[in-house]
C-alpha cells in the first residue's frame, strides 16, 4: 500500500507556500537548538541545528527490532534492514548505491533488539538529496530476485559472527538471561530461521512496522529546521499513517550457570550478569558511572584484574533497553585463569556495592564523561545517534548540557540507591564460553 | 579553516598547531618516532610493551596516581604502537591543556618501569597473542603484513611468544633510553589554543628531554614477497587478503591511487562490493585499504566467506583488479573522488580527526599540508592518471596472498 502511494508521488513537485506556513506553525522550537515537529500522518521529526559544522547527519528511526519478531522469524528485522538497500520503486539496488555515492552520503544502518536505524552523513548542501534517498529506501520493493542473494549475505554475516568468541558469548548471555522472551534471540537471527524465511513473511512484517506511527526522522547538523520540515513534508507527508507496533513484554531475568564449550577457541570468555536499570530509569546515569568506576579505564577491574596479569580484558558494561537493563561483568582470559577471574570479578563487584566509594572516585568518572560529552557534542554523527536514542526512549532530545547535568547529579547517595534497587551481590547469571568443559563458580 | 603553523622547538620537538577558536576541546597527538622496526630481533614486542608501561609509574607518581591525575582533569592518554612510531593521543577541555601536557611530559620523560608492571605487561602480551589466535581476520592481517612488508616492517606489534620470553625489565629501560627523546618527537595540537601559547607550554615541559638531534626518520624498505600461503584454521569462514605494492603518501601518484582504491572499494557502488557481494551474494564483508609505512605504500583487498565460496570469491576479486583499469568510467572516478572529499569535509568537523591528520602530515611530509592543497591534488587527478596508476601498480603487479581457514584455494 505504501509502495503504491509512493510510486505516484512526484518528487519534483514543490510545496505551496501556504502549506509551508501550516507546517511551521506545527513545529515546536526547544530553544535555539532543537526543533520538534510531527507531520499530519504521524511521522515525528527531531532536528538539532548545529553551529560551526559543515556536515549533516540524517536518519530514519524505525521503532522495531529483534524483540518485536516472532520466534520463527528471528532475524527478520535485520534481514529487512539489508533488503531496504536492495531496491525501491524509483531505484534498483545498484542505482541506490550509486546515488548515495554521488553525494558521498556514507549510508549505513543498524538493527538492535529495540530498533532499526537508517542513516547517512553528507555535506549540508546535499541534505535534500540525502533525505530523498533515505526516504526512498523506507519503501523498498524487497525485490524478489534479490531476496535469496541477500539471504546468503546474511548467512555469511552469521558465520562471521560465529568466528568471534565475544559475539558468541554476547549472544549466549542474551539467550540465557532473557530465556522465554523475544529479547532472547540474536539480532542476526539463527541460521535455520533465516534460511526458512520467505519474502512474503518479510513483506508482512515490513508493511505493518515501517509506517509513520513507528518512525522518526532525525536530523543533526548545519541545517535550517524549517527547510528540513518542508523537505520532510514533500518526501514523507503522503506516507500512510499505519498503527503502532504491538506492546512489548518485559522479560524476567534468568539466573544460574551456562557453559558453552567450543574447542576451537583458545581463550575463555566469562560474563556475570545482573539486572540493571533500563534506558529511562532515573538511575541510568548512576549505573553508567558505576560501570565506569568498576570496569572502565583506570577502574577497579583495570588495576585489580588486568594489571595483576589475570586477564588482558576485564570490563563492566551496561546493556540498555526501553523497559529493562543489564549490568554485565565480563572478562576474556587464558582458560587456566577462569576460576580466579570469576572470583575476582565477583569480589570487586561485592566490595564496590557494600564498601566505601570515595568522592574522588565518583568525581573522576564524572570528569571523564563530561569531556567525552563535550567532544561528542561537536560531531553531527554523534549527535544524530544521541538525539535518536533520546527520542526513541525518552520522547524528546536532550542537549549536551542536559546530559552533563545528569552526569553531575551522580553521587554516593544515588550509588546507594542503585545497589539497593539492583544488588550486584544478589542473584546472577554466569555465562562461560570457550574451550573449558565446565566452569566452577 | 586556517592553515596549521609548524615550529621547530629548541628542545628538539617538531610541533604543528591548528588553532580552531570555536572548538570545545583540544586534541593532542604526540608521536615518538620509534616502533617495531627499532626492536632487537630477539625481543619482538618490546616497543609495544614500553609504550604500554611508560604510564605505570614515574619519578613522582605511581601508575595509579598518574591515572588519577589525568582523571581529575577529565582526560586520559590513549596510546598505540606502530611500525615506526608510538603515539600518545589525548583530548581535554582547553582550561586543562597545560596540566595535560605536564602529565604527558611526566610519563614520557620519567617512567620508572616498576618490575611488577613490566612482568604483568609481558604476561598480558602473551595472553593477547592467544587472543589474536581467536581473531581470524586479525591473524590473516598479521600474516599478510609479514609477507607484504618483509621481516622488518612486517613485524607484528604484539611480538611472538618466543621473543616475549626473552624480554626483561632492563630491556624496557634500555629501549626507552635509546628511543624516547625530544629529537625523536613530533607533536600535533588542534583546538582553541594559539600556536605561541602551545609552543611555550610544550617547550617548558620537554626542554632537556634527551637528545635534540632529529633521528629515526629513515625510510625502511619494504621487502615484498610475492607468494600465496594458506594457514589452516578451524573457523566457519575462510579469510583472504591480497596485497599489492602501492605508493607513498607523498608520492606523485598517491591521489590517483586513492581514487583507484575508491573505485574498487570506496563506497557502496564500488566494484568489489558490487560484484562480490551485491551481484553474487558471496560475502558479508569485502573491502580494500591502504597502509603507509614512511616512504612506502601497500594496497590490500580482503574478504571473508564460507569455504565453499572461497575460490569463487577470490576469482571474482582478481577479475575486478584485472579489468578495472580497462573499463573504469569517468562517472566512477567522480563518485570515488566525491566520497573522499566528503569524508575529508566530515573529518574537518571532528577535532581529534584533524589532529590525527596533522600528525600524519608531519610523519609523511615533514610538514603540515594545507587542506586546500590536498583537495587540489585530488581534484587534479584525471581518469588517465587512474589508468596509468593501474597499469603501473595493479595490472601485472606481483601479488602476495594469504588465506586462513579450513580450506585452501583451488589451485
Amino acid at each position: 500500500m505504501l509502495r503504491a502511494a509512493w510510486s505516484h508521488w512526484d518528487r519534483r513537485r514543490s510545496i505551496p507556500n501556504a502549506f509551508k506556513k501550516r507546517q511551521n506553525a506545527k513545529a515546536k522550537s526547544m530553544g535555539d537548538q532543537f526543533t520538534i515537529s510531527k507531520l499530519s500522518n504521524g511521522l515525528d521529526i527531531a532536528i538539532e541545528r548545529m553551529e560551526g559544522v559543515k556536515s549533516v547527519g540524517a536518519g530514519f528511526l524505525v521503532k522495531t527490532g529483534a524483540r518485536d519478531e516472532t520466534s520463527d522469524l528471528a532475524g527478520v528485522s535485520h534481514f529487512l534492514e539489508h533488503m531496504c538497500f536492495k531496491g525501491t520503486p524509483n531505484r534498483s539496488a545498484a542505482q541506490l548505491n550509486i546515488d548515495f555515492d554521488r553525494i558521498g552520503g556514507n549510508p549505513n544502518a543498524f538493527t538492535s533488539h529495540d530498533r532499526t536505524f537508517y542513516h547517512g552523513l553528507a555535506r549540508s548542501t546535499d541534505f535534500s538529496r540525502l533525505l530523498e534517498i533515505l526516504g526512498d529506501m523506507m519503501h523498498s520493493t524487497l525485490p524478489p530476485d534479490e531476496f535469496d542473494m541477500e539471504k546468503n549475505v546474511v548467512l555469511e554475516e552469521i558465520a562471521m559472527s560465529n568466528d568471534r568468541i565475544e559475539h558468541v558469548a554476547f549472544d549466549q548471555i542474551i539467550e540465557s538471561v532473557f530465556k522465554g522472551n523475544s529479547l532472547s534471540w540474536p539480532v542476526l537471527g539463527y541460521d535455520r530461521t533465516v534460511k526458512a524465511m520467505s519474502r512474503d513473511q518479510m513483506n508482512d512484517y515490513f508493511q505493518t512496522r515501517y509506517t509513520p506511527a513507528n518512525m522518526v526522522l532525525v536530523v543533526a547538523g548545519a541545517v535550517d529546521p524549517q527547510e528540513v520540515i518542508a523537505e520532510a513534508e514533500k518526501m514523507c507527508g503522503h506516507w500512510q499513517a499505519g498503527e503502532p507496533r504491538p506492546d512489548r513484554t518485559k522479560p524476567v531475568m534468568g539466573k544460574g550457570i551456562v557453559q558453552k564449550t567450543i574447542d576451537r577457541f583458545n581463550q575463555q570468555v566469562v560474563a556475570i550478569t545482573f539486572e540493571g536499570p533500563g534506558a529511562i530509569d532515573p538511575l541510568h546515569d548512576t549505573a553508567e558511572a558505576a560501570a565506569s568506576i568498576l570496569g572502565g579505564g583506570n577502574s577497579r577491574f583495570y588495576w585489580n584484574i588486568e594489571q595483576t596479569g589475570l586477564a588482558p580484558y576485564a570490563g563492566a558494561y551496561r546493556l540498555d533497553f526501553g523497559d529493562c537493563g543489564l549490568f554485565i561483568l565480563m572478562a576474556q582470559c587464558d582458560p587456566q585463569n577462569t576460576e580466579r577471574v570469576i572470583e575476582a570479578l565477583r569480589k570487586e563487584a561485592k566490595e564496590f556495592a557494600t564498601g566505601p566509594v570515595s568522592e574522588e572516585e565518583i568525581q573522576r568518572v564524572k570528569n571523564k564523561r563530561r569531556t567525552g560529552l563535550a567532544v561528542e557534542g561537536e560531531s553531527p554523527h554523534h549527535r544524530l545517534v544521541q538525539v535518536m536514542d533520546d527520542v526513541d526512549y525518552r520522547g524528546k532530545p536532550r542537549t549536551v548540557e542536559d546530559r552533563i547535568a545528569a552526569v553531575n547529579a551522580v553521587d554516593r547517595d544515588s550509588l546507594h540507591d542503585l545497589f539497593d534497587a539492583f544488588p550486584v551481590d544478589g542473584e546472577w547469571l554466569l555465562v562461560s564460553v570457550g574451550p573449558l568443559a565446565s566452569t566452577a563458580a | 579553516m586556517a592553515d596549521a603553523v609548524q615550529m621547530q622547538l629548541d628542545c628538539g620537538i617538531g610541533l604543528a598547531v591548528l588553532e580552531m577558536p570555536h572548538r570545545r576541546a583540544v586534541a593532542s597527538e604526540m608521536r615518538v618516532l620509534t616502533g617495531v622496526v627499532n626492536e632487537p630481533a630477539d625481543k619482538l614486542g618490546l616497543a609495544h610493551l614500553v609504550e604500554q608501561t611508560v604510564d605505570k609509574g614515574t619519578q613522582d607518581h605511581t601508575g595509579r596516581e598518574l591515572q588519577d591525575e589525568f582523571d581529575k582533569i577529565g582526560t586520559g592518554v590513549h596510546s598505540w604502537c606502530g611500525k615506526q612510531a608510538s603515539g600518545f593521543t589525548s583530548l581535554c577541555l582547553p582550561e586543562y591543556f597545560a596540566r595535560n601536557i605536564e602529565l604527558q611530559a611526566e610519563l614520557l620523560r620519567t617512567p620508572t618501569f616498576p618490575k611488577d608492571s613490566c612482568d604483568v605487561a609481558i604476561e598480558l602480551a602473551r595472553q593477547e597473542l592467544m587472543s589474536l589466535e581467536d581473531d581470524a581476520q586479525g591473524l590473516a592481517d598479521k600474516h599478510i603484513g609479514r609477507q607484504a612488508m618483509g621481516p622488518l616492517l612486517g613485524r607484528h606489534t604484539s611480538g611472538e611468544s618466543e621473543t616475549l620470553a626473552n624480554i626483561y625489565r632492563d630491556d624496557f629501560v634500555s629501549f626507552w633510553q635509546s628511543n624516547y627523546a625530544a629529537g625523536k618527537m613530533q607533536v600535533s595540537i588542534v583546538g582553541p589554543m594559539s600556536p605561541s601559547q602551545v609552543a611555550d607550554i610544550i617547550e617548558a615541559r620537554f626542554s632537556g628531554f634527551g637528545d635534540k638531534t632529529q633521528t629515526n626518520r629513515d625510510i625502511v624498505p619494504v621487502e615484498f614477497d610475492a607468494v600465496a600461503k594458506h594457514h589452516d584454521k578451524q573457523t566457519e569462514q575462510e579469510h583472504m587478503v591480497i596485497a599489492l605494492q602501492g605508493v607513498r603518501k607523498s608520492g606523485e601518484s598517491y591521489s590517483a591511487a586513492r581514487i583507484l582504491m575508491g573505485v574498487l572499494a570506496g563506497g557502496m557502488s564500488a566494484r568489489l562490493f558490487t560484484e562480490v557481494r551485491e551481484k553474487l551474494g558471496l560475502v558479508y564483508w569485502v573491502g580494500g585499504w591502504q597502509e603507509h609505512p614512511r616512504g612506502a605504500g601497500l594496497m590490500y583487498f580482503g574478504a571473508s566467506t564460507t569455504p565453499e565460496r572461497c575460490s569463487k570469491t577470490y576469482e571474482t576479486m582478481l577479475a575486478e583488479l584485472a579489468r578495472v583499469g580497462k573499463d573504469v568510467t569517468q562517472e566512477e572516478v567522480d563518485r570515488a573522488r566525491t566520497g573522499i572529499e566528503v569524508r575529508f569535509d566530515i573529518r574537518g568537523d571532528v577535532t581529534r580527526a584533524l589532529c590525527s591528520e596533522l600528525a600524519d602530515d608531519l610523519m609523511h611530509f615533514g610538514r603540515p599540508v594545507p587542506r586546500e592543497d590536498k583537495l587540489k591534488r585530488l581534484r587534479d587527478v584525471t581518469i588517465d592518471d587512474v589508468k596509468r596508476f593501474w597499469e603501473g601498480y595493479v595490472q601485472d603487479a606481483p601479488r602476495s596472498v594469504v588465506t586462513l581457514g579450513p580450506k585452501a584455494l583451488d589451485s
